[in-house]
Order: C-alpha cells, then structure tokens, then sequence
C-alpha cells in the first residue's frame, strides 16, 4: 500500500505541473482533472490503509466537484473562449527550476524538521509525512501560477490547486472531519470556481480579452 | 477580575437567525418579479423580523444565557450577539435607503440576473443570513467555509452595476478573498489536528473548547497556525498587505453596499480573529507584538494612501484599512482592556463607516459626483447630509464627544498597558491624520465657495460647465435616505457621551472571548 500511495503522490505531482505549465488550456484542464482523479485515488488509499471508511465521502465529494463540475465547467468556459494561453511572465524553464527548489525545500522541512510543522505524533510519520510535503508543494504551485500566470483560466486552474493543496493536508491530518463540514468545504469550491467562471467571461466580453494583467482600470 | 460561567440553553434562536434571512432572501428571488411590493415587502419583513430575533437574543444573553444549538454547534454568546445585532440595524438601514437610492430600474436592467433590484434584495438578505450564520457557528472549519460564504454572496453587489470597472472590482474581491482566506484553513486545520488528542472527538472542532488547548499545543505549531490565521481573516478584515481587493470593491460598488461592506463585511474577519488569535494572545508573547507591527502598517498605509485620494468612495475606503486596523489591534492583545476596546471600536467603525458611506451615496444620488474637485458649496443645499458627514469625519478621527474617541482612548490605553507605547503613538497620528484628510474633503465639499467647473476633468470648457451644473443643481435627498444617516449621526453622538448605554453587551462579549481563553 505505501508503494502505491507513494506513485500516486508521484503522479499527482507530475499532473499538477502538467496543468499549471501546459499552454493548450484543454490539455492543462485535462491534467488538473486528472490530478483530482489522482487525489481521490490518494484518499481511497489513505482509507484502505487506515480502515477509515469515512474518507470515501470526501472521495465522492472530490470526484463529484473537482473531477467532473469543475474541469466540466472549465471546458465550457475554454470552448467559448480562446484554447491557447496567454503568454505567462514567465518561460517554463524557470517555472520548472523555481517548483524543483519548492519541492526539495518542502521535501528537506518535512523530513528533516517534521516536529516543527506536524501538529500531531501521527503526522510525523509516513504517509502523512509525504503528503504533507506534497500537499503544501501543491498550495505553493498553485500560489505561484495566480503570480505568474496572465490567462484567466489559468488563473482558476491556480486556485485550483491551492485548494487541493489544502484538502490534501485537511485529509492528511484530520481525516475523521465530519460529513457536513466535508460538503461545506467542497461546496465552497464550487461555488468560488463558477463564480470566477462567470465573471471571466464577462470580463473577456467586456474588454475582449482574458489577460488579467489588463485588469488595472481600477488603479489609481 | 472575575469571569463567571454563564449557563448554557438550548435554543432554536442561533438557527433561527440565519435561517429566516436565508429564508426570505429565497422568498425575494422566487416573488420578487411579480412587482415591487413583493419585492420591497419581503425584503423589510425579512430584515424586521432578522432584527428582531436579534433583540431577543441579545436580551436572552443579557439576562446571563448563553445560547446553543446542535450540540453546541451553534453557539451564540454576547460577542456573536453583538455582531448578529450591529448587522441586523445596518442591514435595516441599507434597505431602506436602497428602496429611495436606486431609481425605477429600466426593463433590460430588471431582466438581467445581476442587475434587478430582486436580485439586489435577495442578496443581501442571503448575505445577512450567512453572516449570522458565521457568528453563530461554533465550528472551527465551518467558520471557514461560513466566512467564505459570504464573500461569494456579496461578489455580485459589488459588481451591481456591471460595467467594466465593477467587474473588474468583483473579480478582484472573489479571487483575493478566496485565496487569502484558503490560509485560514490552513491555519484551522493545523489546529484542529493538534487538539485533537487533547479532546474527545465530539468536541474538537469547537472553537469554545480551544481555550482548553491553548496551552498544550506545540508553540510553533500555534505560531504557524496564528500567522496563517492573520494572514487569512485579515485578507477578509482589509489588513496591510492583504488589502488589495477593498479600495476597488469598496469604491465600484453601490454606495449602500459600501456601507455594507465596510460596515459589517470586514468585521467578519475582525470577528474570526477574535474568535481564533484572542484566544492564544495572552499566552505567546509574539502574537499581540505580531499584531500590533502589522496593525501600524494597516493604520499608516491606509490613511497615506487615503490622503491622496480625490474620489471620495476610495478614501472612505483605505479609511477602512487604518480602522480595522484599530480594531484587530485591541482583539490581538488579548487583554480584557484590548478586546473591550476592539469591539468597542467595530461597533462605531460600523455606525461611522456606515454613515460616512451613506452620506456619500446621498452626495452621488443627489450631485452625480463622488470627486472632490468636482463638488462646493453642498452645505446650503443639503444641510441634513453636511451635519452627517461632518458627525461621522469627527467620530472617525477620535474627537470628543463622539464614539470614535471612546473607543480609540481604550484601545490606547490598553495598548500602553501592553508595553507597546509606540503602538499607541502611531494610532494617535493616524487619527490626527484621518481629521486633516476628511475634514479637508468636508470643507472643500460642503464648504468651499470655488466654482467647481474648473476642478471638473473634461475636454472642453463647455464638458466642465455641463459637469459643474449637474452639481450645481443637488438638493437634499428624500427623508428614506437621510432618516438613516440622522439615526447613525445620532448614536455616533449617544455612544460617544454616553459610551455606557452599551458597555453591558460589551463586556459580556469581552468576558465571552476570556471565558474561552481561561477554558470554561
């Protein structure tokens, strides 16, 4: 079992990046939706190992918004809209060397000075170790594409994985959250996705473009 | 200093008060069409009958109660009465005004989703149902989602008149708010894990119970949690740096959302910190420091950046940004001095800001301008606004006899009690430079006798003239939209020469925040 959570975790890493640096925003809509099957499949097998059936409601809830609402909506959104993104300030080489140094700096806190950051005996210790460092590699991804990212849709995508991120770290450490909080939690995301969504495509039919770097009318 | 336990009853009141607004703000979307007396109806009776389950609450609670709900997942004390009830008065007041600020709405606008008056209503009674539902809850994750809850129901007021700058402004608002606020949490899920094995699982998510934690958790662990705690509701209060989203939002939106916003909205985050950081303040010496360094950034950015504003809605709002900041600083203390005075002071930012934005809304409804440049000689045609922008610039700069002084001397002499005297100076010259910065606004508004032609932006003389007339001709506004000012100029003035009319419910909310603290 923890070999498998362990390629999970790989692989949801690898999606992650795939979804924040492709520039076809299908195919990064594609990876973000395939790093939220890869999250469910990290909480089935968190459920498994640990005997605590109760996960199998934050894996409906996950595949319910984040694998088919939200990259539905995306790709809605997408076909009205423009496929390619807008150029990031950014190029992917640097993209690539600054999530590289994240992910050793996170990958190093957490096995080196876990007591700082574990809240709890149980987190000190494999998996939630890994995933925490894989959860807040996410949240930090996530971050850094709304910094250097133009694209409105990109833009969400980050949001996007700055939530997974934070569910990541919320299942890792307190998996016995109750249904009512875990539908709270989701339905916010769905709520903030379709809102964004929504107003994206307003702006881009009111100044007839999805850069949000052009969004500076306001200040002064 | 004694804290006393008060018995705990069971009510369906902490439901109740966030149902019943949600309820008609339901009833608002599904009848509203069919005509305005639905439309209004439903939203006053919604607002009267919120207010009044308030009073009730904050007389139940008064009389010694604490009510609870759900086996105590909802919780109301007399810190959350105090916010369900300041919501309750302003939400009636935005109503009102409302029904006379925006004029008969053409029929593209009525059809349009986000720009009908059923759709304005509905909203803000939906809004005003999930705040009392964040000041009702007693879920420390649910707090979150809450709180997020109703940055999401407030992001088409803010974008109402859907044009290009109100978008931008909402867009702004959703997605700052939304990320900033993800770190709280972060923040509650660092906390809530490490109480875990120090409480039964009934009772772990309880934000009454952190009190029993406070001291048992790791400190690096609570400093982690404080920081992204700070980081997270202090997006949603405004603070420095976190602030972006409020000067847009505040000024792109209608002048009675203003209000809103800066009237209750930012007191949501103001409200989760104390409910979170008041808690651990007095037992880790960093935080209340921590807090006070980025609170006397909020204060000096803020009115620097308020003072060179011309447009009068943006000033009122980096306003906003100094004065949470007044606020988070006495809830960050922790002290009973600190906290009596950081409520003290959301009470009057609430009163103030509110009259100060519903005055400006009267200035915009009545002369179709909102620059200062643009606008002189106001006094002689609307008396009854000039004595209320003028009573909410004194009570907003600390002056006496007005609340603002009240609550700014406590907060001052708590921070000086606290060691951190620096803290207290620099509040003292944010005040002296919120009085040099509107009260120039006011005397230029109000006073001036400049013909406001020249200070009006335009191609040609004749755009000038055309813009200087507009302003030329403003009278008073209808007496549904100052009848709210009056009452806020006048409680301004009450609260400030009689602060005790509300020092019970203060200081029963005061006591509730060190009840949870001392573990009780």
């Amino acid at each position: 079992m923890g070999d498998l959570i362990t390629t999970l975790m790989a692989c949801h890493f690898i999606a992650s990046i795939c979804a924040a640096e492709i520039r076809n925003l299908k195919t990064a809509t594609g990876f973000l939706l395939l790093q939220s099957l890869l999250l469910a499949g990290i909480i089935v097998a968190f459920a498994e190992q640990s005997q605590n059936y109760s996960l199998y409601w934050w894996v409906a809830m996950t595949v319910a918004s984040k694998v088919i609402i939200i990259p539905w909506l995306l790709f809605w959104h997408i076909r009205k809209t423009s496929n390619t993104e807008i150029k990031p300030l950014v190029s992917f080489v640097v993209s690539a060397i600054v999530l590289a140094i994240f992910l050793i700096a996170f990958y190093q806190t957490m096995h080196t000075y876990i007591g700082f950051v574990a809240p709890s005996p149980h987190a000190a210790v494999e998996p939630t170790r890994s995933s925490l460092t894989l959860a807040f590699t996410i949240f930090v991804l996530g971050l850094y594409v709304l910094v250097v990212h133009r694209d409105a849709v990109k833009i969400i995508i980050g949001l996007h994985l700055i939530e997974n991120g934070v569910h990541l770290a919320l299942v890792s450490l307190v998996p016995q959250l109750p249904v009512t909080t875990v539908l709270g939690v989701v339905s916010n995301v769905v709520f903030a996705a379709l809102m964004l969504l929504w107003l994206t495509e307003n702006i881009y039919k009111a100044f007839g473009d999805a850069d949000t770097l052009k969004l500076s009318s306001l200040k002064r | 200093m004694v804290v006393t336990i008060n018995p705990t009853a069971v009510s369906v009141l902490p439901l109740l008060v966030f149902l019943v607004p949600l309820a008609f703000s339901g009833l608002i979307f599904l009848l509203g069409r069919y005509g305005r007396p639905f439309r209004d109806g439903l939203a006053l009776l919604g607002i009267a009958a919120t207010l009044g389950i308030s009073i009730v609450m904050a007389g139940r609670i008064l009389g010694g109660e604490v009510l609870t709900w759900w086996n105590n997942n909802l919780y109301v004390d007399g810190l959350a009465a105090l916010m369900e009830l300041a919501a309750s008065v302003m939400g009636v007041i935005v109503v009102v005004y409302s029904m006379w600020y925006f004029g008969e709405k053409t029929k593209e606008e009525e059809a349009h989703p986000f720009t009908s008056m059923t759709s304005y209503y509905g909203q803000i009674l939906l809004f005003l149902g999930l705040m009392n539902w964040t000041c009702a809850t007693n879920n420390i994750i649910m707090l979150y989602v809450s709180l997020e809850f109703t940055t999401l129901a407030t992001v088409f007021l803010v974008t109402f008149h859907w044009n290009k700058q109100a978008m931008e402004a909402g867009y702004k608002y959703l997605l700052l708010v939304t990320v900033g606020v993800i770190f709280a949490l972060l923040g509650s899920v660092l906390l809530y894990a490490a109480a875990t094995p120090y409480l039964p699982v009934s009772r772990v998510l309880l934000l009454t119970e952190l009190g029993t934690v406070a001291t048992k958790i790791p400190t690096n662990i609570v400093l982690l949690a404080a920081a992204f705690l700070v980081v997270g509701f202090g997006t949603k209060a405004g603070l420095v740096p976190f602030h972006a989203w409020l000067p847009d939002a505040h000024a792109e939106a209608p002048a009675p959302v203003s209000a809103m916003l800066s009237g209750i909205v930012i007191k949501v985050g103001a409200y989760a910190l104390a409910r979170t950081i008041s808690v651990f303040a007095p037992h880790y010496e960093t935080i209340p420091l921590f807090i006070a360094i980025l609170c006397s950034i909020s204060m000096l950015v803020g009115m620097g950046m308020a003072m060179v504003q011309d447009d009068l809605k943006r000033m009122l709002a980096y306003s906003s940004v100094a004065q949470i900041a007044y606020v988070v600083e006495g809830l960050g203390l922790g002290s009973y001095l600190g906290i009596y005075g950081g409520l003290f002071h959301l009470l009057n930012h609430t009163v103030v800001k509110g009259l100060l934005f519903l005055s400006v809304g009267a200035i915009i409804y009545s002369a179709g301008k909102r620059s200062v440049n643009e606008l002189s000689r106001m006094r002689l045609k609307m008396p009854i606004t000039a004595f209320a922008f003028f009573t909410g610039i004194f009570a907003l700069s600390g002056m006496p006899p007005f609340n603002g002084f009240a609550s700014k001397f406590t907060l001052f002499l708590a921070v000086g009690q606290a060691n951190l005297l620096w803290a207290a100076i620099i509040g003292i010259i944010t005040s002296l430079f919120t009085l040099v910065c509107f009260f120039r606004a006011g005397y230029r508004i109000f006073w001036s006798e400049k013909d406001v032609s020249t200070g009006v932006p335009g191609k040609t003389s004749a755009d000038k003239h055309a813009a200087g007339a507009e302003a030329a001709a403003a009278a008073e506004v209808p007496a549904g939209m100052w009848i709210g000012m009056v009452f806020l100029a006048l409680t301004a003035i009450a609260l400030g020469v009689f602060p005790g009319i509300v020092h019970p419910l203060l200081d029963n909310a005061t006591k509730c925040i060190l009840r949870i603290l001392i573990g009780g």
